[in-house]
């Protein structure tokens, strides 16, 4: 479904993602590690039109999507989050989603959305304004919620476990799992907790300084040396 | 129920008891169909500002185009003056066209981009001799005619033309806000890539706000053209005809529907019968003091302002 080929993005001189190529299937759910900086985000931001990549190809659903904007690759069913919260100001929950349904799905479903606010724990919050009066939990399980009202086939999720305390990670967990049968949707997720991506991905890719070092399944990724390395900052592969 | 309520009661005095009561004083009806001017401007660049997120000081453009579209139209073509209007609109919507480049800038680059394309027009206008008739500028604009036996050429006339299109907008922008439409735009003023990962696609929807408020500017400015018979463009593309709307639109609320046209009439009002004649020369002294006070104490505006107070009012009561 995503197949990303010698993707490289540079701010100036720097390249913040080098060359990486990377596929994600319809019945897939991938994990995408890597230290702070190794240029996860901007990957992302690259897929889903909000960096503009200095070369490669960047091909969804068999069509080279590299020049189409923002908008259209959400129509055409590339979801994200975003790490940072960011609700749909001066709306209610429900307004929220009613906006990425009608613009990202093409057309408004309230019973799609009763499904997704119940799915996402939402149901309650409904009529909430969004940016005022949902905790982090919440607007992390927002994030979700919109990104799934555009209908789409590829979710990206970026750190959506990241702040949350054990319960709630707990919970969130248990509706990542879901959410892939229940959508059919596939799923690339940025992840430092590597007992999640475990529990959660059948594959894993690892980024370091913008290169890609890994591309496996979690088992054999985690024991790779270089992966350590990479976490560790030092050699400690051969002491295990 | 209060809002609807005090809404025909508003309706009730602006068509029944004003014209009844001072339909026959032609200097207060005149500065009523100014104040309404003024008013319909601010109501469009509101809608930009509101909906659009863009602050224009470009609007000065728009209202020149359109009357001197319209103008020319019922001068040199013959064209019935309504239709005419409606095309005045249209010019300026036109001319909204090759701001568009500029749509993608953000704050002050768009307001400063606005502001040259506006001087772009006034120069046409002005060195363009064989439409617009240069600086000598046009005159003999054809009134508004006679219709249902009634004289719209008029103060009370003119009053009532400028009242109802100026009514008609401000139906059409709560329409447009109350849309889908309407409900992305505003998500998109905090979270404009937020709403553009969901499949919103900002700039066509900043456009269309553009043409819709450029088009109404237009018409305001068709009808100022048939009302004082005269254009030049000194005066068509006068930055008072956005600097005055801008003051407006902030002092009675930008982020409202009504609160630009009733900033609109009452900042009109007030500078001339009160503040002129307490002092003639350099009245819109106090005018910016009064802005400077209403931004100070309530930043967005007199209809919130007023609003809040009927509830507290209502709460105590």
């Amino acid at each position: 479904m995503l197949r990303v080929e010698e993707l490289s993005v540079c701010f100036g001189g720097l390249t913040a993602v080098n060359k990486v190529s990377l596929s994600v299937g319809t019945d897939e759910v991938v994990g995408l590690v890597g230290p702070n900086g190794a240029g996860k985000t901007t990957l992302f931001n690259a897929v889903s039109g909000l960096a503009r990549p200095s070369s490669g190809r960047i091909i969804f659903d068999s069509v080279d999507v590299l020049r189409a904007p923002l908008h259209r690759r959400a129509k055409m069913g590339i979801g994200r989050t975003f790490q940072i919260p960011q609700p749909l100001h001066e709306l209610t929950v429900r307004e929220n989603l009613l906006v990425a349904q009608r613009f990202g799905a093409g057309q408004v479903d309230q019973q799609k959305i009763d499904e997704i606010l119940e799915f996402t724990n939402l149901a309650p919050k409904g009529d909430r304004e969004a940016a005022k009066e949902l905790a982090l939990t919440e607007l992390k399980a927002l994030e979700v919620a919109k990104a799934l009202a555009t209908n789409p086939k590829l979710l990206m999720l970026d750190e959506v476990l990241a702040g949350l305390e054990t319960s709630g990670k707990r919970r969130f967990m248990a509706m990542l799992k879901e959410l892939h049968q229940k959508f059919a949707v596939g799923i690339l997720i940025i992840e430092h907790d590597i007992e999640t991506i475990s529990n959660l991905c059948q594959r894993v890719v690892v980024l370091n300084f913008g290169k890609l070092i890994a591309d496996g399944a979690p088992d054999q990724v985690f024991r790779d040396p270089e992966v350590i390395k990479s976490y560790t900052g030092a050699d400690h592969a051969g002491s295990r | 129920m209060k809002t609807n309520a005090s809404i025909w009661v508003l309706l009730l005095v602006a068509y029944g008891a004003i014209p009844l009561t001072l339909g026959s004083n032609h200097y207060v009806m005149s500065l009523l169909v100014a104040a309404l001017v003024i008013g319909g401007i601010a109501l469009a660049w509101a809608l930009l500002g509101n909906l659009g997120g863009m602050v224009s000081f470009g609007h000065s453009a728009f209202f020149g185009v359109g009357a001197y579209v319209s103008a020319l139209l019922t001068l040199k073509a013959g064209t019935p003056i309504v239709i005419a209007m409606l095309l005045g609109g249209v010019g300026a919507l036109l001319a909204s066209l090759v701001m568009l480049p500029v749509l993608r800038l953000r704050g002050p680059y768009f307001a400063l981009a606005i502001l040259a394309y506006a001087h772009i027009f006034k120069i046409i206008a002005t060195e363009w001799t064989a439409v617009t008739g240069g600086s000598a500028g046009l005159s003999s604009i054809p009134r508004f005619p006679t219709a249902f036996g009634f004289d719209f050429s008029g103060k009370v006339g003119s009053y009532l033309i400028i009242l109802s299109v100026v009514l008609i907008f401000a139906l059409c922008y709560r329409l447009i806000r109350a849309s889908d439409y309407g409900i992305a735009l505003r998500a998109m003023h905090d979270s404009e890539d937020a709403t553009r990962v969901i499949g919103v696609n900002s700039v066509l929807l900043k456009a269309l706000m553009l043409f819709v408020s450029a088009f109404m500017t237009g018409v305001i400015g068709a009808f100022n053209a048939h009302y004082i018979n005269f254009l030049e463009p000194d005066y068509a593309f006068n930055g008072l005809w956005v600097t005055l709307p801008i003051v407006a639109a902030i002092f009675g609320g930008y982020r409202t529907i009504l609160g630009p046209l009733i900033g609109a009439v009452t900042v009109y009002l007030i500078d001339q019968l009160v503040f002129k004649s307490l002092i003639p020369y350099g009245h819109q002294l106090i005018l910016g003091a009064l802005l400077v006070a209403m931004i100070l104490f309530s930043p967005s505006g007199l209809v919130p302002l007023l609003r809040a107070s009927v509830r507290r009012n209502h709460a105590a009561g």
